[in-house]
């Protein structure tokens, strides 16, 4: 059984920029726990360097990337204001579902959470793309950490753990361990 | 005698003599005198108790007993074998401009004198101002409180994401918000047991 982890972008924010001893215990976790840590573009673009437009560049996962334990996901389909009515893809309506589900428990509605919701997406993609997986997601959102526990199984997917770090600095110490990466339950 | 004017409401007791507005705004850029005003209102303390508490000179230390008291800030409520035993004063400074009200607390103070250890709270102060680092301020506790993410504080308060990261793990810090917890909270399908299906739910609207 392959698992994988998804991780947002708070998670890398909090280990810092590569080369650091967080990221070195991470990769060991990573190996001893046999996965991959996967993040959805839109976590790639955030933490990517601006300043160097011509060659982007992403200081926190791009050697992570080239020694082959951290995926990008493909981009996801799904429009924020086309619905998904006319869509029949699971991963864009999954997208959707997570939209309406974090704008529903928030104070400020609309704002941003499509790309919160692009987490729960890539979990349902992967589930879609794999017959024998468990995915863990890890975030700092309480809401997002629920809707990661709840919309996937609307798809018949139910190995999934969702991981919620408070206060976010507790990643620091608490996401790069082989229990934070490994199935609990 | 109580007033109920346009600019002066009070209760009871006459509003007394204002005349040291600049030392409320000079709490907003020096951190060392907002660490001393915060440290009497944590506890009612002495001179020489803040001189062996805080890296500022003995003779800072007064200089700005001083000024506190000359501001209304801090009084006297009594001695101490010999030495004079102060208070703080709680207070909001409420600045309106355009249709933006902010609220400047001594809660907003006491996270700025916390500034030469988390450098970030300076340089949101520095260069958004503190209409933003007081919203910022709010977001952070909604969001240990669930109902924000973090990617809403940042559209929100319009800071880069590190930025936004960098002032809410200090935020996190110094108002010691959730500091019991250390291990995540899994989540899993079975900590959802309503029947409701999202996915019909949706396909129905």
């Amino acid at each position: 059984m392959y698992t994988a982890n998804i991780a947002d972008t708070v998670i890398f924010r909090s280990l810092g920029k590569e080369p650091n001893p967080r990221l070195e215990t991470l990769k060991q976790a990573v190996k001893e726990a046999d996965t991959e840590i996967w993040v959805p573009p839109v976590v790639y673009h955030e933490l990517s360097d601006a300043s160097e437009a011509d060659v982007p560049a992403n200081p926190y996962l791009d050697t992570a990337i080239a020694e082959g334990w951290l995926r990008v996901g493909l981009p996801l389909p799904g429009d924020r204001g086309e619905g998904f009515d006319e869509s029949t893809d699971p991963v864009a309506i999954a997208r959707a579902i997570a939209d309406d589900f974090l704008n529903a428990r928030s104070k400020y509605p609309e704002t941003n959470n499509w790309r919160d919701a692009a987490i729960v997406a890539l979990a349902v993609r992967l589930f879609e793309e794999n017959t024998r997986i468990r995915v863990i997601t890890h975030t700092a959102d309480e809401n997002l950490a629920k809707a990661c526990a709840r919309i996937p199984p609307e798809f018949g997917y139910y190995e999934i753990e969702s991981r919620y770090y408070n206060p976010p600095q507790t990643v620091k110490s608490e996401f790069p361990t082989v229990d934070s990466l490994s199935w609990m339950y | 005698m109580s007033y109920d004017t346009d600019h002066v409401q009070n209760v009871g007791e006459s509003p007394g003599m204002l005349t040291g507005i600049p030392t409320f705004v000079e709490l907003l850029d020096n951190p060392k005198l907002a660490a001393l005003y915060t440290a009497i209102r944590h506890d009612n303390t002495t001179g020489p108790e803040l001189i062996d508490a805080t890296s500022v000179s003995k003779k800072t230390v007064y200089d700005y007993l001083h000024k506190l008291e000359q501001a209304g800030l801090i009084s006297i409520v009594g001695e101490d074998a010999g030495t004079t035993v102060y208070t703080a004063e709680e207070f909001t400074l409420t600045v309106t401009v355009s249709e933006t009200e902010v609220s400047i607390t001594p809660a907003l103070i006491e996270v700025i004198a916390q500034q030469t250890e988390y450098p970030v709270i300076g340089r949101v102060l520095a260069d958004h101002g503190i209409v933003t680092f007081a919203l910022a301020y709010d977001l952070v506790i909604a969001h240990n409180d669930g109902g924000v993410t973090l990617r809403q504080i940042a559209e929100l308060t319009d800071l880069s994401s590190g930025t936004t990261y960098d002032l809410v793990e200090a935020l996190y810090s110094i108002l010691d918000l959730d500091a019991t917890e250390s291990e995540p909270t899994t989540y899993t399908p079975a900590d959802f047991t309503d029947s409701d299906s999202l996915l019909a739910d949706a396909g129905e609207e």
